[in-house]
């Protein structure tokens, strides 16, 4: 048997996701199920190593080839960048990036230099670089909705899903600024070296996700 | 105001003994292959000017360049790249020189990549540049080198072939302006195939559409050739799919046993530098290219001297990792004789030390003055011989 190919995944919910697809193609998970503290688990019957990692990492490790693929939401791959290839929608994990501010307030309104606070300050920063549009760019660590409540900022890019969070806070969304969801991504060098595994196994996925 | 007085910036680091001789070994390796092929070598400054690199169609961001101004304060940069500034000289000092002209070199070149990414700023690259040929031959001669380079360090290696052509004779027929040209590049360079696909639909379902969302899965064997010709029904794409089958036939035969040739239609990283062949080597047990290279047949024009041309570089810092991390560190050569001078006698000393070499040992001259702590020196260094020298001796 070769060495097992190892896959990041991004610990909670596209980690349950991923393992679900990975169940419905057939393969045992129960190593990933019952995992405890450990943080490399086994899919023995799929030659498959489970590697759990924050979103970040997850794009790290496959860069620099330790991990073979990786499972991450597209926030994760536009706000890093990075050198890999993303090779499929899976199709979870769906979301949107977009621009909110307080309900009313007209955004695009005078002269003033906006101010965007975000943690996703790359994807914010090209946005508005496309509309040729010069902003105060300022990174929130935690509850972003805040930013434009407390006065700190006009607006704020973030992931929404529901929406929910946003209207409790007296917030709305103006603008989308890019769909998400979780991508299949694969190192440069582990698609040619390791080609009929990892085709055979994507070729497998794109079976069970449609 | 902070010292940064005991580190080294970031991307950079100080390689100690045994990190030295797997550096220099690899460096000694591929110089000895490449001048063995009729290679000369060559040395460009660590410094040149910004417009080098500043050409038309800009092949270093500029945000990637170490940038700093001489005493006119004119801009300059740390040689970002080996190839460009042999381009200028091969437009300048060589312009009447018998082409074709082959030559190699191998320096460190300076980039300025993003912070804690675990990327090196300060990268050796070892590489050979054939110009003023357009011959079959001379690709073949540039595979050959690279084959050889990547045989060279025992270690399993994969060579990948694949040709520009193919793409830009596509997308050159699709209705798109260049930006979007710029991005469905960037998709298939990125094997993005989802949002590729969502990009292309939005140009409608042409037999050309068709065959680019396909490109980025259009890679390994020699099956390949047969299903982009399938999928790509174009002239010009035949004759460039048929020319690269003949290369990638004769390489795997030239190849052999020893490493796996395989061939990806969806390499279109650089289309500007690059206007033909490009060929990617990768070792096992590295998650990036350690060759890189192919044809480029307009970069030496933007120097004002239009000859074709084809190398390629090896990563010597890539390479290096690998062989570190598979553990086959060379040990440094270690001391033969160590030479003890008796108080008065160290000229005698030094004399005798430096026969010894001549007759090639490794001689070392004890810098103790007790002859106890001399002997315990060299049990523990495992030097084999002590030498005391005494006057009387000498004379």
């Amino acid at each position: 048997m070769n060495k097992p190919i190892r896959i990041a995944l991004t610990k909670g919910r596209l980690e349950k996701d991923t393992v679900g697809l990975l169940e419905k193609m057939g393969f045992d998970c129960t190593a990933v199920r019952e995992k405890g503290r450990k943080l490399i688990l086994p899919v023995t019957d799929a030659n498959l190593e489970v590697v759990l990692a924050k979103a970040n990492d997850v794009i790290t490790y496959v860069e620099h080839g330790v991990c073979d693929m990786g499972v991450v939401g597209k926030d994760t791959i536009m706000e890093m960048k990075g050198k890999f290839f993303e090779m499929l929608d899976l199709g979870f994990g769906l979301c949107k990036f977009a621009l909110a501010v307080k309900k009313d307030y007209n955004f695009y309104s005078g002269y003033g230099i906006k101010t965007i606070a975000t943690k996703y300050p790359n994807v914010a920063r090209s946005f508005f670089e496309k509309k040729g549009m010069d902003t105060d760019i300022i990174k929130i660590e935690g509850s972003v909705e805040l930013a434009p409540i407390l006065g700190l900022a006009d607006g704020i890019v973030d992931i929404v899903e529901t929406g929910t969070t946003l209207k409790e806070n007296g917030l709305e969304v103006i603008e989308n600024v890019a769909p998400i969801s979780a991508r299949l991504i694969v190192n440069t060098v582990s698609l040619k070296m390791r080609q009929n595994e990892i085709e055979k196994l994507i070729k497998l996925i794109e079976e069970n996700i449609k | 105001m902070k010292n940064y007085d005991l580190i080294t910036p970031e991307g950079t680091k100080d390689l100690l003994f045994g990190e030295c001789v797997v550096r220099r070994n690899i460096e000694n390796t591929l110089l000895k292959l490449f001048k063995s092929r009729g290679y000369s070598e060559m040395i460009t400054p660590g410094l040149e000017f910004f417009d080098v690199f500043n050409m038309k169609s800009r092949y270093f961001p500029q945000e990637t360049l170490y940038k700093m101004t001489d005493s006119k304060g004119r801009l300059l940069v740390m040689r970002p790249d080996s190839t460009m500034p042999i381009a200028r000289v091969v437009a300048t000092r060589l312009k009447d020189a018998e082409l074709p002209l082959k030559l190699c070199y191998n320096q460190t070149v300076y980039r300025n990549e993003s912070a804690l990414k675990g990327r090196s700023d300060e990268t050796v690259q070892a590489g050979i540049e054939l110009i003023g040929s357009e011959m079959k031959m001379a690709d073949l001669e540039v595979i050959s080198a690279a084959v050889d380079s990547l045989n060279a360090f025992g270690l399993e290696y994969s060579l990948e072939l694949g040709h520009i052509g193919v793409f830009k004779a596509l997308v050159d027929r699709l209705e798109a302006d260049e930006a979007d040209k710029e991005y469905i590049r960037k998709l298939i360079e990125n094997k993005n195939f989802p949002a590729l696909n969502d990009f292309l639909d939005t140009f409608g379902n042409t037999a050309v559409t068709a065959a680019l969302k396909k490109l980025p899965a259009l890679f390994g064997g020699e099956e390949i050739f047969e299903k982009a010709e399938e999928l790509i029904p174009d002239e010009n794409v035949k004759r460039i799919l048929d020319e690269l089958r003949e290369v990638y036939r004769d390489t795997a035969e030239i190849c052999g046993k020893d490493g796996n040739i395989t061939v990806d239609l969806g390499l279109v990283n650089k289309t500007d530098y690059y206007t033909g062949l490009i060929i990617k080597g990768y070792l096992k047990g590295h998650g990036e290219e350690v060759i890189s290279g192919g044809r480029y047949d307009k970069l030496i024009s933007d120097f004002g001297y239009d000859i074709p041309a084809v190398g390629f570089a090896v990563n010597v810092n890539a390479v290096s990792k690998v062989i570190e991390r598979n553990g086959i560190l060379p040990a440094e050569p270690s001391t033969d004789v160590i030479v003890f001078a008796e108080e008065g006698c160290e000229v005698a000393a030094i004399k005798q030390a430096r026969e010894l070499r001549e007759q090639g040992f490794i001689v070392e001259n004890a810098l103790f003055g007790d002859i106890e702590f001399v002997r315990e020196y060299a049990k523990e260094k495992r030097i084999g011989k002590v030498v005391v020298v005494s006057c009387e001796e000498e004379d």
